[in-house]
């Protein structure tokens, strides 16, 4: 087990930069994510830690090593590959020995660690097997049975779930999860997914066309997003982000006038930002009114989308039954809860409270 | 029309088709070696099995059987092994990649005779390069159509030379279905480039392999005009094979019967061969 380091990590193919200089540790036993859009470096930055493609500029250690210039083999890295990579003509037993046979192994030990294993991830019946012959979750799961058998230093996966339907990608994540929990092994792990890098992160790395946006702890970015970008990729539904100015303590859009908390250093544009789910419902007379124009309901919730002085606003509330479009109501903007972002640059302009 | 006259109606004409140019023919060639006959004109004569006895008796028959193998065996070895070098060659990216794979299927796209010439000129004893080149090198001349062994070589070489490209086609095909990440989880779990071939690209090329190995070797057992264009079967005989020996029976020897019979004996051991093939090779495996 080891740190991760990135130290002004870059990739460049020809003129085109996938990834600008990233720094990033990645502790001991952590469970890192990397979340964002498609193109973003994601995929880049994770194979460039396994030392599938070379950096363009900066350095990679994993513990006291400088791996940059190692081959993959040499890293002690273990990798899932989105596709599984299972070797097709390979039986289950001998894509899970593959690895440690190429590393000399001694039979005896091969076998335990197989057979360990395929008892940790339920694939005691099926070693004998060709990959054809497994169902789509349980070939994701000799992908993850080939990492761990090599007791690697970190563990990378890149989009492990995203050939799974909904159902079996949560009973997966879950699976990861406790895998996590039982080896204690770092894992990065990429994914678009926000849930999974919700759910599963320690720390999630928010990137966006090769830049990180952000690091933190999944509740950090979703009470703290530090810009624009950040507050409308992290949370479903989305947050509200309304562009106004500050006049006089109070955020102004249009004929929508809401109060600010004491003691913020915000002048001129702004955009404020608040999630659906922390907007209130009132009397008409206690708030701003909201026109209600289309009703979703999720089941235990309703999200009820409509404006507000002329202001489009998603609002999420404990299911209600029997509304309908042109519904009236009074919202709410709690102070605490309002989010603050310079309109020029997109950053997070702190409030009292934070 | 309904879909079912319709269906009727294309396998009637497949039917037909086939029978009138395939099946009609192969009798009427098997029913040829069961008659004496010195031309098409006059009435063959029935002559039950006499034509295969005195075919098999012949010592030029088993001489050409063991050409025909060798000559086949060695160029199919040849052609599937340089085939996958210069598939792994092309599969590579480097610059005019494009220009050098339409380039590379050149030779299969001349006819025949047009390389035999080529060849011809290439290795003439006064004016050919290859002689020029030897001579160069300062090495004693090849007789290349004189000696048996050296004509033997010169039938095989230039039957690579002719159909490397299609084996090298057919294979840069198949790599690139190859996914790409199995290399890269082969590179993690420690293998190197060789090992890669071993573990990878031929277990993922065994399926084609196959094919084209079935394929080339039917090919070159029957191969006919490489051998009578290059040697006529000569020098004495020596790269002689089963389709030479039998053309040469019928129609210079003006022996169709026995000449039929050699066409029927090969196209039966073809099949057998084919058969066991199968056996050992299934095209389907796990
Ligand atoms: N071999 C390559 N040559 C040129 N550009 C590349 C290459 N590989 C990736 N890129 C570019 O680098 C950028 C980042 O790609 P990357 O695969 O890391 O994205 P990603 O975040 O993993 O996206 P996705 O979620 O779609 O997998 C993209 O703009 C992509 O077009
Ligand atoms: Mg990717």
């Amino acid at each position: 087990m080891a740190e991760i380091r990135l130290e002004q990590v870059r990739k460049a193919y020809g003129g085109v930069v996938a990834v600008h200089g990233v720094d990033l540790t990645i502790h001991d036993g952590e469970f890192v994510v990397f979340l964002g859009p498609s193109g973003c470096g994601k995929s880049t930055t994770l194979r460039m830690i396994a030392g599938l493609e070379e950096v363009t500029a900066g350095t990679i250690r994993i513990g006291p090593r400088d791996v940059t210039e190692l081959e993959p083999k040499d890293r002690n890295i273990a990798m899932v590959f989105q596709n599984y990579a299972l070797y097709p003509h390979k039986t289950i037993y001998d894509n899970l020995a593959f690895g440690l046979r190429m590393r000399k192994m001694d039979r005896a030990e091969i076998d335990m660690r197989v057979q360990k294993a395929a008892r940790m991830l339920g694939l005691e019946d099926f070693l004998a097997r060709k990959p054809k012959q497994l169902s789509g979750g349980q070939m994701q799961r000799v992908a993850l049975g080939r990492a761990l058998v090599r007791e690697p230093d970190v563990f990378l996966l890149d989009e492990p779930l995203s050939n799974l339907d909904a159902k079996l990608r949560v009973r997966m994540r879950e699976e990861i999860a406790r895998l996590h929990q039982d080896v204690g092994t770092s894992m990065v792990y990429v994914t678009h997914d926000q849930v999974e890098a919700m759910t599963l992160a320690n720390r999630i790395v928010i990137m966006r066309d090769g830049h990180v946006q952000q690091i933190g702890a999944p509740l950090e970015v979703y009470d703290r997003p530090a810009n624009l970008f950040v507050a409308g990729f992290i949370g479903s539904p989305e947050m509200n982000l309304i562009e106004g100015r500050v006049e006089n303590g109070h955020f102004v859009a249009g004929s929508l006038r809401i109060a600010l908390p004491p003691g913020v250093e915000a002048s001129g544009e702004i955009t404020l930002g608040i999630r659906p789910e922390h907007l209130a419902l009132t009397a008409e007379a206690d708030g701003v009114a909201f026109t209600v124009r289309v009703i979703e309901q999720l089941g235990a919730q309703t999200l009820c989308i409509g404006e507000a002085g002329g202001e489009r606003l998603r609002i999420l509330i404990d299911r209600v039954d029997g509304w309908s479009p042109g519904q009236s109501i009074g919202v709410r903007f709690p102070a605490a809860r309002l989010h603050l972002f310079a309109k020029s640059s997109g950053r997070r302009i702190a409030t009292a409270k934070q | 029309m309904s879909s079912k006259t319709t269906i009727y109606g294309f396998l009637f004409v497949g039917l037909a088709v086939t029978l009138a140019l395939i099946v009609a023919p192969a009798v009427y060639a098997v029913s040829l070696s069961f008659y004496q006959m010195d031309s098409f004109i006059g009435a063959p004569k029935w002559a039950g099995l006499a034509n295969y006895a005195a075919v098999l008796q012949a010592p030029e028959f088993w001489r050409a059987l063991v050409n025909g193998a060798i000559y086949a065996l060695g160029s199919i070895v040849f052609q599937v092994v340089l085939g996958i070098a210069f598939a792994l060659v092309l599969n590579e990216t480097f610059p005019g990649r494009n220009l050098v794979r339409g380039l590379s299927i050149l030779p299969y796209l001349l006819p025949t005779v047009v390389v035999i010439l080529t060849f011809k000129w290439m290795v003439d004893g006064g004016i050919g390069i290859v002689t020029k080149a030897v001579e160069a090198m300062g090495l004693p001349p090849i007789n290349w159509f004189e000696s048996p062994g050296a004509a033997m070589a010169s039938t095989i070489l230039v039957s690579v030379w002719m159909w490397t490209p299609f084996v090298t086609t057919c294979f840069l095909a198949a790599l690139q279905t190859v996914p790409q990440s199995l290399y890269e989880a082969a590179r993690v779990d420690g293998t190197t480039a060789v090992q890669r071939f071993f573990h990878i690209t031929l277990p993922m090329l065994k399926p084609i392999l196959t094919v084209v190995v079935l394929l080339r070797a039917i090919w070159m057992f029957n191969k006919f005009d490489v051998i009578w264009l290059l040697t006529r079967g000569g020098p004495v005989g020596a790269t002689e094979n089963l389709a030479v020996l039998s053309y040469r029976r019928a129609f210079n020897l003006f022996d169709i019967g026995g000449g039929a019979a050699i066409a029927t004996i090969s196209f039966a051991l073809l099949s057998v061969a084919v058969l066991v093939y199968f056996r050992v090779f299934p095209l389907e495996d796990d």
